[in-house]
């Protein structure tokens, strides 16, 4: 780490945690865009001064990452609801994933799947398969109890194979 | 969990979240480029802090101690001449709101971002009489002052929670 220089090192560091909290951030946010700046505001804060403290970075960034997404809604709380829907039906048309192996269709119907899923399912979801977080640390994130952080993972993973079958028996 | 959920776990972690624009590496390249005191440094657009609600809350205070003083001076009321006195020394001690208390260096980095005062006691102690033969009522209001800094780059939080004692000295007109 401390042969690269500073600007190799984050650019480095942040190709392999960056999307994963992008990924966690459109969670908590109503835009790309939204999600662009708190991911931008936690990772710039912790490359700065939070880098050397001891633990795993990736819970510590999503926490952060959660509070500056909280603080962007509080902010910005007078936006009205007509603007919220035209970001939300924008932001549809963003790919959540890389194209994957297995082609675009069954990434598409994944992703599909995954936005009809209720948030609170679809945040412990994301922050257990892409986030890596474990369910205790999920459970401190959201301030739930670690099982009902588990039964909202496994629901999120049934409701999820029930939307891809119904996709693949419709063709 | 079946076999079914385990490999459809699986499935899902197969999938790499969509990378970064490089628009948005563009801005954070940027961004981490810039000197880190400079408080420019904001990396979203942000609102200024509400001051005005810290104005608001310490204005009344203050106001209200300096009319205290004014006629505690002129009117040579012993117990409120006593706290009048009293008070430049509190003063020097107690962190002004625009100054956290913590050392000067970090000091700069704070900024207040709230400040409230609770009424939780309020004690009529009717008609008293001044040396000058003024009547006046005396009453006497318990606060609890609670001013926040913030430090918008790390988002440490400092609390300042004080009591205060208000003693408001009204001279009576009789019609």
């Amino acid at each position: 780490m401390e042969d690269a220089s500073p600007d190799d090192t984050w650019k480095k560091w942040f190709q392999l945690y960056g999307p994963k909290l992008l990924l966690c951030a459109r969670q908590w946010t109503r835009s790309v865009a939204d999600a662009e700046d708190v991911v931008q505001e936690a990772f710039v804060r912790f490359w700065r001064h939070q880098r050397t403290l001891p633990g795993e970075p990736m819970a510590l960034l999503v926490t952060s990452v959660r509070r500056a997404a909280f603080d962007l809604a509080r902010r910005e709380t007078r936006r009205t609801a007509r603007e919220d829907r035209a970001m939300a039906d924008a932001d549809d048309h963003v790919p959540i994933f890389d194209a994957a192996m297995d082609g675009d269709e069954r990434r598409d119907a994944i992703e599909a799947a995954l936005r009809r899923l209720p948030i609170e399912q679809r945040e412990v979801l994301v922050l257990k398969i892409w986030g890596e977080l474990t369910f205790d640390e999920i459970a401190r994130q959201l301030d739930i109890p670690p099982n009902t952080a588990a039964s909202r993972h496994r629901y999120a993973l049934a409701a999820l194979r029930r939307e891809l079958s119904a996709a693949d028996c419709h063709g | 969990m079946d076999d079914e959920l385990s490999q459809l776990e699986a499935e899902l972690k197969r999938l790499r979240p969509a990378a970064p624009t490089r628009d948005f590496l563009a801005r954070i390249e940027c961004e981490l480029s810039t000197p880190s005191a400079a408080p420019v440094a904001a990396p979203v657009v942000r609102r200024p802090a509400p001051l005005w609600w810290l104005w608001a809350a310490v204005l009344p205070a203050a106001a209200a101690l300096a009319v205290i003083g004014t006629v505690a001076v002129r009117h040579r009321l012993p117990s409120v001449a006593k706290a009048a006195t009293a008070s430049p020394t509190l003063a020097t001690v107690a962190p002004s709101p625009d100054t956290p208390p913590t050392s000067r260096e970090s000091a700069a980095a704070f900024k207040p971002v709230a400040a409230e005062n609770v009424l939780y006691a309020a004690q009529d102690e009717g008609l008293v009489t001044l040396d000058d033969g003024t009547p006046a009522r005396r009453e006497r209001l318990n606060y609890v002052d609670t001013i926040t800094w913030k430090n918008p780059r790390t988002n440490a939080l400092v609390r300042w929670t004080v009591p205060r004692e208000e003693v408001r000295v009204v001279p009576v007109k009789f019609q």
